[in-house]
């Protein structure tokens, strides 16, 4: 499992113009066990490197691997096998509206057809990890932020997805929140899951095996 | 919450959320398909009553002046195997003046026993598929052909009327139909739409997890499928209903049969589903 390449981003070119895309020439190869921490402004492209990573958005030129798949239109199957597979909070990641926050976290393992009783029993262990029991019937809207950010770490954990996508982490949470996330986000990259962090910043709390990245100019440096 | 009871879940929130524009979707489609089920009662009750007139309809061969009593049993023996004849029947002097006295009341030949001058004929009754004017038009230039028959005579004009009405009210049924099929369409996929368009951040959000697009419209086509063939079952209820406070004496009306209300609630049922599909469509791309 360590060192298997999970994501693979290699000379990606994206937008209108070769010279004034989002992205000119990115690379990017992120490993099982390893965190990937990419910092950058408003409007950089962390949101769009998202979009690439989960086949929302698909790169002009280059390649985009996640999981050994080649994420490119009409691979609606491959597209569906990876989303399964990443676990996404913030940014383009939200809650299902018309879901009550037990229905939202179990819903990954609901796509992949789990039995009932290993559904439930994951469910329990992920509402007592984030003190989320008393919300589970709650609706997304009855949610404070802090709240609506820890359903989607939850959500984002039950399944053991192998690789997480967190856009601003932090943004929103008070510091003891922001602490017992970065807790749980060391946990997960000790346990082999690959993490990709997207900040405007460089986060306060140390990772193990990390790299930080800042996005300019389309590119990674 | 398994996937099939995910799909139910999402079913009844989609109902639930919405019952206005399922009951109004379910209402207006009733309404469409009962005016189907009356355009198709009154087509089969026309086409009973069509096939009726026509099986009286006789042809008649009149026995030329110069054929002599003994000559009459070949010649219905020859016509009798014409194609498309069923039966044939031979009328003589005396039977004909019988049949005059019956239609008048009055014998008009009294005191000209010894000279009859009535006509001898054959009438001659037709198999239903040559109840058409091509063939009975074929059947009539073929007895004439006979030396022995001096006139054949049928309601030639008559047939081709009727014929020609059959034919206008199957073209308007078959319009309607046609009219009907896509106004149901066009409506259920408009109320998938009003239904789904609240939900386009949770389909966005689902799909972001992965989930299949068969996954996702499994719902609306259920929904598509339900309210469809309640709607076609609403329909032949109010049917139902109407034939039990209506009854006609001179018109004995047609109603399909179950097995036929079955296959129609069960093509409506399947009309819903694509409606369904046509409906979400655009989101799942």
């Amino acid at each position: 499992m360590a060192d298997e390449i999970v994501a693979d981003i290699q000379n990606v070119y994206l937008g209108a113009a070769r010279n004034e895309g989002i992205f000119r020439n990115l690379n990017l190869t992120l490993k099982a066990g390893h965190t990937a921490i990419v910092t950058g402004g408003p409007g950089s492209g962390k949101t769009s490197l998202t979009a690439l990573l989960t086949g929302v958005g698909f790169a002009d030129e280059g390649l985009v691997e996640v999981f050994g798949e080649s994420l490119r239109p009409r691979r609606i199957w491959a597209i569906n096998r990876v989303r399964r597979m990443i676990g996404g909070v913030g940014g383009i990641f939200g809650l299902v509206p018309s879901m009550t926050v037990a229905e939202n976290i179990a819903f990954p393992l609901v796509i992949t057809g789990l039995s009932k009783r290993r559904r439930q029993a994951k469910l329990l262990k992920m509402l007592t990890e984030f003190s989320l029991l008393k919300k589970a019937g709650d609706y997304p809207r009855t949610l404070t932020r802090v709240e609506h950010t820890l359903v989607q770490f939850a959500r984002a954990s039950i399944g053991d997805q192998p690789l997480l996508i967190i856009d601003e982490p932090s943004a929103g949470l008070d510091q003891a929140t922001t602490a017992r996330i970065f807790e749980f986000l060391i946990k997960a990259s000790l346990s082999g899951r690959a993490l990709l962090l997207l900040c405007s910043d460089a986060p306060a709390h140390d990772l193990p095996n990390s790299d930080i990245y800042h996005i300019s100019n389309g590119t990674l440096e | 919450m398994s996937r099939l009871s995910h799909i139910f879940r999402e079913l009844g929130r989609s109902l639930y959320r919405f019952p206005g524009t399922a009951l109004g979707a379910l209402l207006s489609l009733a309404l469409l398909f009962l005016l189907f089920d009356l355009f198709w009662i009154a087509a089969a009750t026309t086409e009973q009553l069509y096939t009726r007139l026509i099986s009286q309809l006789r042809m008649e061969a009149f026995v030329a002046e110069h054929v002599i009593d003994t000559e009459i049993p070949p010649l219905q023996d020859a016509i009798a195997h014409t194609e498309g004849i069923i039966a044939i029947e031979y009328i003589s002097r005396e039977k004909a003046r019988e049949v005059l006295h019956e239609m008048l009341g009055t014998d008009l030949l009294i005191g000209y026993d010894s000279a009859n001058p009535l006509p001898r004929s054959f009438i001659i009754e037709f198999e239903s598929d040559a109840l058409n004017s091509e063939d009975m038009a074929s059947v009539c230039e073929g007895l004439s052909g006979f030396p022995e028959i001096a006139e054949v005579t049928y309601s030639q004009q008559w047939l081709k009327n009727a014929e020609a009405t059959r034919v206008i009210i199957k073209r308007f049924g078959l319009a309607l139909g046609v009219f009907i099929l896509l106004t149901a369409i066009i409506s259920s996929v408009n109320n998938i739409r009003l239904m789904t368009r609240a939900r386009t951040e949770g389909f966005q959000q689902m799909r972001l997890l992965g989930a299949g697009r068969l996954f996702l419209a499994f719902p609306f086509l259920i929904e598509g499928m339900l309210i469809s063939g309640l709607s076609a079952a609403a329909g032949w209820l109010a049917i139902n209903y109407g034939s039990h406070q209506i009854s006609l004496t001179q018109i004995e009306i047609v109603y399909p049969v179950i097995e036929e209300i079955v296959i129609f609630c069960a093509a409506a049922a399947a009309l819903g589903a694509i409606s369904g599909y046509l409906g979400i469509r655009k989101l799942l791309r």
